[in-house]
């Protein structure tokens, strides 16, 4: 396990997962930051119950801007490493060491999930399909050879955080947190995850 | 005469809305008081336009008039958007300085469990 890692789970109207989510992260023994986006049901009050610190928005921003809420909140909590996380269990926390070996050794500066590499479990062809698509679209306008560009478990050093600045607050901030890495010259790469 | 009557009307309302816009904003208060007193112009002499439009290679004067609306009224909408965006940002900011300033005083304070009622 990673000295001072934290794990950032951006979260909006999650309560059907989000305590099992968080429950699992902590008993890995990493601290986590559930960013509840402004949610209306009890997705904070259950990530709090379970363990989590719950930085919560005031109204609902968007999922880039809660990613950029907990990346900011983990670097005043002065953490190392950083991971995102997807708060509606779609990934394994059995996969969490495996994203941060290669940022502790310092092979790389952030890690991105692929279930291209790894596995894709039940998702829909359709699903499939809109990623493919995108993928192929990213490796055309970007030089980065990636396979999976919509995938929320990332992970990053806390020198490679600070290149981070998400300015677009929706969905779009996939597409701009790789341009912002590309952009930074430091390393990466593709870890293979399972998602559900 | 019936519509160059009840265009001016419009176009004094619009002109107002300008002279009021000038003390808070005065580059596009001033801009917006030119177009509307340019449309003034047209309307009360439309021969100009027409004459205008010629050199212009457009045709018709009516024409002329309607395209630089077109272009203006672009360029309005991409204003309101830059100002919607950076309307945004601002509150993404705020609602973010909020967000983590409550966390860190929860965490100061020794709480492990979130409790939005009392943070």
């Amino acid at each position: 396990m990673a000295e001072n890692c934290w794990v950032i789970v951006p979260a909006y109207n999650e309560c059907a997962r989000i305590g099992e989510v968080v429950a699992s992260i902590v008993n890995r023994g990493y601290p986590v930051a559930v960013v509840d986006d402004g949610s209306t049901d009890a997705t904070a009050e259950l990530a709090g119950c379970e363990g989590a610190h719950v930085v919560r928005h005031p109204i609902n921003c968007g999922q880039g801007a809660a990613l950029q809420t907990g990346i900011e909140f983990a670097l005043a909590m002065g953490a190392d490493y950083i991971v995102t996380f997807d708060g509606d269990g779609q990934h394994s926390t059995a996969d969490l060491d495996g994203m941060l070996t290669p940022l502790v050794s310092g092979e790389v500066h952030f890690t991105l999930g692929s279930r291209s590499l790894g596995r894709a479990i039940d998702m829909p062809w359709s699903r499939t399909l809109v990623l493919r698509a995108a993928t192929w679209f990213t490796r055309l306008v970007t030089p980065m050879p990636i396979t999976d560009t919509h995938n929320g478990f990332r992970g990053m050093t806390r020198h490679a955080a600070q290149f981070i600045q998400l300015r677009q607050h929706r969905m779009a901030h996939a597409s701009e947190i790789l341009e912002q890495i590309m952009r930074s010259g430091l390393r990466f790469k593709e870890v293979p995850v399972t998602v559900r | 005469m019936i519509a160059q009557v009840f265009l001016t009307l419009l176009l004094l309302v619009a002109l107002t809305y300008a002279w009021i816009a000038t003390s808070r904003a005065p580059a596009i208060g001033v801009t917006f008081g030119l177009v509307v007193l340019g449309g003034l112009y047209f309307v009360w002499v439309p021969s100009h336009a027409i004459a205008i439009a010629n050199r212009l290679g457009i045709g018709r004067g009516v024409d002329l008039v309607l395209y630089v609306w077109v272009v203006f009224t672009i360029l309005a909408i991409l204003n309101l958007h830059l100002s919607n965006r950076a309307l945004l940002d601002r509150i993404t900011e705020l609602a973010r300085r909020i967000a983590i300033s409550d966390a860190k005083d929860s965490i100061a304070s020794g709480k492990t469990k979130d409790d939005p009622e009392h943070p």
